[in-house]
């Protein structure tokens, strides 16, 4: 049923606010900022808007008071719990609730102080709270961060495929490089493979420093409306080709009591994915996979077939999601080097991409104009990008994707 | 509702904790338990209210062996919690019991999480540490009336490959 929505909705106006660590400000006051910038680049009004979402952890403001804020009066708003793959689930959901006819135009929106307020690595408020219930398992042994949830996948799959920190290191090489052509980059410098492995241990053997994402304040949007609403907007659309998500793994939380451990959500969202948009791997030229570590897109690239299982470790260290390469990954650098936003900073990029309008060092990037020249503080657009995948992550065993056309 | 102390953190095992209360209850009498389903028999390691195979919610709470299998580990480098880090390296691991392993399907087992400890019930030596290693059950017990299931090392002959990233800290 879904498939028949192909092409029908689309994104048409993104937007965020400085990615920074000390925002000195509200998660309110920053998601009227994002919302409000999403609603420029749309070229949409306040009253053109009907429909809000948003996702959050306990961290976050809800639509009902961002919307007095701008003056959006919603036919339609929903405020939900959710951690990383929500985004292209809400982009899904969004064009549920437009079909419905519940709402036309939906902004969905992420706002968090996630490096100043609720950190989300969970020292500070979040490593305070008692302990119970599920976490009676985690907690009271020592296992509260995200990283540390993922590791038995992680290192399970280190074993099973042999991946080593070298491997992973490439990855955040790859994003600091295209970091480095982003402005609105938290860390622009580039970095190498040494580096990483230089940098202290987290978790042993699956995460360095450098392989951890940037607790970063911030908000974000993205706005969903439909094919023909469209028409008369600012941007190129971007049409929504396929979304899938939040799938999961059986068993969910509790998903290592089954097993492989090794395999995340992907083997089970990849394949639904690839046969609603009727598209394959070789038709997508961008992607934006949710790094949260660099374990998490290695996994990624795997389950959802870029490559066959265990040769990970090949694709990411080949040269192939670095700007210039086959199929780029994460130009914007991602939650490792731009920002953690819970996912949305991937698809707001991957928009940017279709359009070919990326906010690089280019003089004139806003007309389309793009040198192409990806060395230090050039480029960063990605050539002819006609077609862009994004995958979402919420645990090994929770993931979304999310595929988009010009 | 029993409230203690550990390791800087507030534990509270609350009167309707229906799924880890009887956990750290069996643990105070030095058993490790798991669920067992009333209606199709099977165990399952995460102690829910439902049966993962047939969906029954009868269930009684089973003793096991407590002696189990390494099937992945990881090394607390840097603690986000403040009452660790005087344990900081430790391990936590995930521990595949043997009763029931490879059932109903080749990729089940019933999984435990808990710390590997060494026989003074401090963080096993890291070098120790491995995939495939046999553990078996240890109870860490509190002052204050908390007991918690953990594992050791327990000498016998690896399941398997033994494997461990070479690298330390």
């Amino acid at each position: 049923m879904l498939a028949k929505l192909q092409d029908k909705y689309c994104i048409v106006g993104v937007g965020e606010t400085e990615y920074s660590r000390g925002s000195g400000r509200s998660t309110r006051a920053m998601a009227a900022e994002a919302i409000r910038n999403a609603m420029g680049d749309a070229g949409l009004r306040a009253q053109d808007v009907d429909g809000m979402m948003s996702y959050h952890g306990g961290d976050s403001v809800p639509s009902t008071a961002v919307m007095y804020d701008l003056g959006i009066r919603p036919n339609f708003y929903m405020d939900c719990s959710g951690g990383g793959s929500s985004t292209e689930a809400l982009v899904g959901l969004a064009m549920g609730a437009i079909e419905a006819g519940m709402c036309e135009t939906v902004a969905i929106y992420r706002s968090m102080n996630g490096y100043s307020q609720i950190r989300i690595g969970g020292t500070g408020t979040r490593s305070a709270a008692p302990v119970a219930s599920a976490d009676l398992m985690r907690r009271t042994y020592g296992l509260a961060s995200a990283v540390q949830t993922f590791a038995f996948t992680f290192t399970r799959h280190m074993m099973e495929y042999g991946v080593t920190s070298e491997h992973l290191a490439s990855i955040k090489v790859a994003h600091s490089n295209h970091a480095s052509n982003n402005p609105k980059a938290l860390m622009k410098q580039r970095v190498t493979v040494d580096d990483v492995l230089n940098s202290r241990w987290i978790v042993r053997p699956c995460a360095h420093l450098l392989d951890c994402c940037l607790e970063t304040d911030n908000a974000t949007c993205i706005i969903v409306t439909s094919t023909e609403r469209a028409r008369d907007l600012k941007q190129s659309p971007a049409y929504i080709m396929a979304v899938q998500g939040r799938g999961t793994k059986p068993g969910g939380d509790f998903h290592y009591q089954h097993g492989p451990i090794s395999r995340v959500a992907g083997y089970y969202v990849g394949p639904r994915i690839f046969d609603l948009a009727g598209v394959s791997h070789d038709d997508i030229d961008v992607t934006g996979c949710y790094d949260a570590f660099t374990y998490t897109n290695l996994l990624q690239y795997e389950e959802y077939g870029f490559c066959e299982k265990g040769e990970g470790k090949d694709y990411v260290s080949s040269g192939i999601i670095n700007l210039g390469g086959r199929r780029p990954g994460n130009t914007s650098g991602g939650h490792l080097c731009e920002a953690y936003t819970h996912g949305m900073n991937m698809v707001i990029e991957n928009v940017r991409q279709l359009r070919g309008k990326v906010d690089d060092y280019c003089p004139h990037w806003s007309d389309g104009e793009h040198t192409y020249d990806y060395s230090e503080g050039h480029c960063r657009q990605v050539k002819d990008a006609k077609i862009s995948m994004n995958m979402g992550w919420g645990t090994p065993a929770v993931g979304s994707a999310l595929i988009l056309r010009r | 509702m029993p409230e203690y102390d550990y390791r800087g953190q507030r534990i509270i095992i609350s009167d309707n904790d229906s799924e880890y209360k009887g956990y750290f209850e069996a643990a105070k009498e030095h058993r490790l338990v798991v669920k067992k389903c009333l209606d199709c028999g099977l165990l399952r390691g995460e102690p829910g209210p439902g049966c993962p195979w047939c969906t029954s919610l009868s269930w009684e709470w089973q003793t096991v062996s407590g002696k189990g299998t390494i099937h992945s580990y990881q090394i607390i480098a840097h603690s986000v919690l403040p009452g660790f880090r005087d344990w900081v390296p430790y391990a936590i691991v995930l521990v595949e019991l043997d009763e029931q392993s490879g059932k109903p399907t080749p990729d089940d087992g019933l999984r435990i999480t808990a710390n590997l400890l060494d026989q003074n019930m401090t963080p096993e030596k890291e070098e120790e540490v491995a995939i495939g290693k046999r553990v078996e059950v240890a109870f860490l017990d509190m002052e204050d009336g908390l007991t918690l299931p953990q594992f050791r090392l327990s000498g016998e002959a690896p399941r398997g490959k033994v494997w461990r990233y070479p690298t330390q800290g």
